[in-house]
């Protein structure tokens, strides 16, 4: 590990008129980590994201990318972004790629082309004419294509099918793997949990808690469906470690797991369990802890959705 | 990087809709000068016309000249009117594109996380509304330059209609330029149309009754319009007022609307 971050976020403030979209947020990333920026949508992720890559101002506080700011073009040229953006409807994909590529002064053809058939990308068809996926694919294929030092990734599966999901965060690996930092935004956990090395949890712009993926799973909490062939075990299921509450209903019970499963599974062997569904996408809901207190109040709710809008 | 990319790619993008814009300008310049012939063979009639109408009103149309003068008949059927109106309705449209419309679209954001300057992209699209209007301008003046002859407008020279045809381009290239800077400098698009069209808008009513309402005379030097028309460079060729004013006018406020942009959130 070197010994200065290649991302690093000190004191960031953002106000938009009277809200504040971040709150004094800092972390870093170094080289060769990535680091999972976990939030609900309207928690600051985009709008931190979007400060770090210098398209908007910060209230106060500062960010910076590989020792400059992402400003300086030089900075610029070492990274790449993936954002909620929108690419020029009217050109063919490969268009948009070349222009981009020659816009960094030149990335070889057969680069795009490896990228281009390893995401299942037609390039010849105009973007305005792509499924959200597929445009999703062109924004990941410029972020990519001149292996970036730094790459700040703002929800980048977003419109994805599970198996082209893995593939980018099998890109992603690769890429930290050869020294890259990543900071990667998500609103779900199990997308976070399989890339992450470091986990932020934003909350209303601030950030609550920062931890090894390892820790943050400790707390996790999980809501498991389990339907069974018989009339539901209650009370085993109660008693099993990191299980909070149970609810039956007819053969099918809704349980919710603080922290591992293992002893609920274990516990569940020969119980005749038909079917196991997590239901673990809602961050409110697993990070309860964080949330709780948000959840109470109307107004605070209020609040995230006019966060929602301003952060985009 | 180099240089010129983001230029090249806005005009491969405009390639066709400028061919149908430079056919349609090809067209209203053609049918406009092809009538001139018929309105001159007419011109005792219009003149008796002419005479009994408020003096007011003829400036107005712009035909302070006369209306059956070649100069005259292309100042009131073409130059005070249709032309720039042609050209401002499409550099204004342009103009709005380049930042604040990209921006809107959403497109500025992942072309700015290229290694590309913020005024860079802003400049080189700035030009290519430059460049399509000159464009624009050039096919109706080449035109009337070669059809003057067969349409009996040859009193006017090479310079005049060149004179005429550049007053008119900037006419337009400084809407344009209110529009750019607006958008710019707000990364609102409806802003940026509403300040250059509105501008435009406003300045020629101002100027097309200035000869009316006494008020509107003694504001009338503002209207950008009267430095275009008044006197028309087709009888006075290469004005100051015409050439000179319109680029002071629009280089600061090009230059204000840049350095805003670079400093500001983007939207």
């Amino acid at each position: 590990m070197n010994d200065a971050p290649s991302i690093h976020v000190d004191g960031l403030t953002k106000r938009f008129g009277k809200l504040t979209a971040v709150d004094d947020l800092t972390l870093q990333v170094w080289p060769g980590e990535v680091y999972g920026l976990l939030g609900p949508n309207g928690a600051g992720k985009s709008t931190s994201i979007r400060a770090l890559m210098g398209f908007i101002n910060p209230t106060s506080g500062r960010v910076g990318l590989l020792g400059g700011h992402a400003r300086e073009l030089e900075i610029r040229r070492q990274a790449g972004y993936v954002g909620d953006v929108t690419l020029d409807r009217g050109l063919r994909a490969g268009t948009l790629l070349s222009w981009y590529a020659g816009l960094r002064g030149g990335v070889p053809e057969n680069r795009i082309t490896e990228l281009c058939s390893r995401l299942e990308l037609d390039t010849s068809r105009k973007i305005g004419q792509l499924s959200t996926g597929n445009r999703q694919k062109v924004s990941i294929i410029q972020a990519f294509m001149h292996d970036p030092d730094v790459l700040i990734l703002d929800e980048p599966t977003a419109g994805l099918d599970p198996l082209l999901q893995r593939t980018v965060l099998r890109m992603v690996r690769e890429r930290r793997d050869a020294g890259t930092s990543v900071l990667y935004s998500s609103h779900t956990l199990p997308e976070v949990e399989a890339i992450a090395d470091r986990v932020g949890i934003l909350r209303a712009g601030a950030l609550v808690r920062e931890d090894t993926m390892a820790n943050i799973r400790d707390v996790a909490r999980q809501r498991l469906e389990l339907r069974f062939a018989g009339d539901v075990p209650a009370d085993v299921l109660r008693d099993a470690e990191g299980v909070a509450t149970v609810d039956a209903d007819g053969r099918t019970a809704h349980v919710v797991v603080d922290g591992s499963a293992a002893d609920l599974i274990d516990r569940l062997a020969g119980l005749g369990v038909e079917r196991i569904t997590s239901h673990d996408d809602d961050l409110e809901d697993i990070f309860f802890e964080y949330y709780q207190d948000e959840q109470d109040s109307e107004s605070n709710r209020d609040h995230t959705h006019e966060d929602q809008g301003v952060a985009r | 990087m180099k240089n010129g990319l983001i230029l090249g790619q806005m005009l491969r993008e405009r390639r066709r809709a400028t061919l149908w814009w430079s056919l349609a300008i090809a067209a209203l310049v053609l049918i406009t000068a092809a009538s001139y012939p018929s309105v001159k063979e007419a011109g005792s009639a219009f003149d008796q016309l002419v005479e009994q109408m408020p003096e007011g009103l003829l400036e107005m149309m712009g035909a302070a000249d006369g209306l059956t003068t070649p100069a005259g008949y292309l100042n009131s059927q073409l130059y005070s009117n249709v032309l720039p109106i042609v050209l401002l309705i499409f550099g204004i449209s342009a103009a709005a594109w380049t930042v604040a419309g990209s921006e809107r679209e959403g497109t500025l954001e992942p072309l700015l996380a290229n290694p590309v300057h913020r005024w860079q992209v802003a400049i080189e699209r700035l030009t290519g509304t430059t460049l399509l209007l000159a464009v624009l301008t050039l096919v109706a003046t080449v035109l009337l330059v070669a059809f003057r002859s067969p349409f009996e407008l040859d009193e006017l020279s090479v310079a005049d209609l060149t004179a005429a045809g550049t007053a008119a381009f900037l006419l337009s290239l400084l809407f344009s330029g209110i529009t750019y800077a607006t958008g710019a400098a707000t990364g609102s698009k409806g802003w940026a149309i509403a300040a250059g069209a509105g501008l435009a808008t406003a300045t020629y009513v101002l100027f097309g009754l200035s000869s009316l309402v006494d008020l509107f005379e003694s504001l009338r030097w503002a209207s950008p319009w009267y430095w275009f028309l008044q006197p028309s460079p087709l009888s006075e060729g290469w004005t100051f007022q015409a050439i000179g004013v319109p680029l002071l006018v629009v280089v600061p406020v090009i230059a204000a609307g840049t350095v805003v942009f670079t400093r500001r959130d983007l939207t």
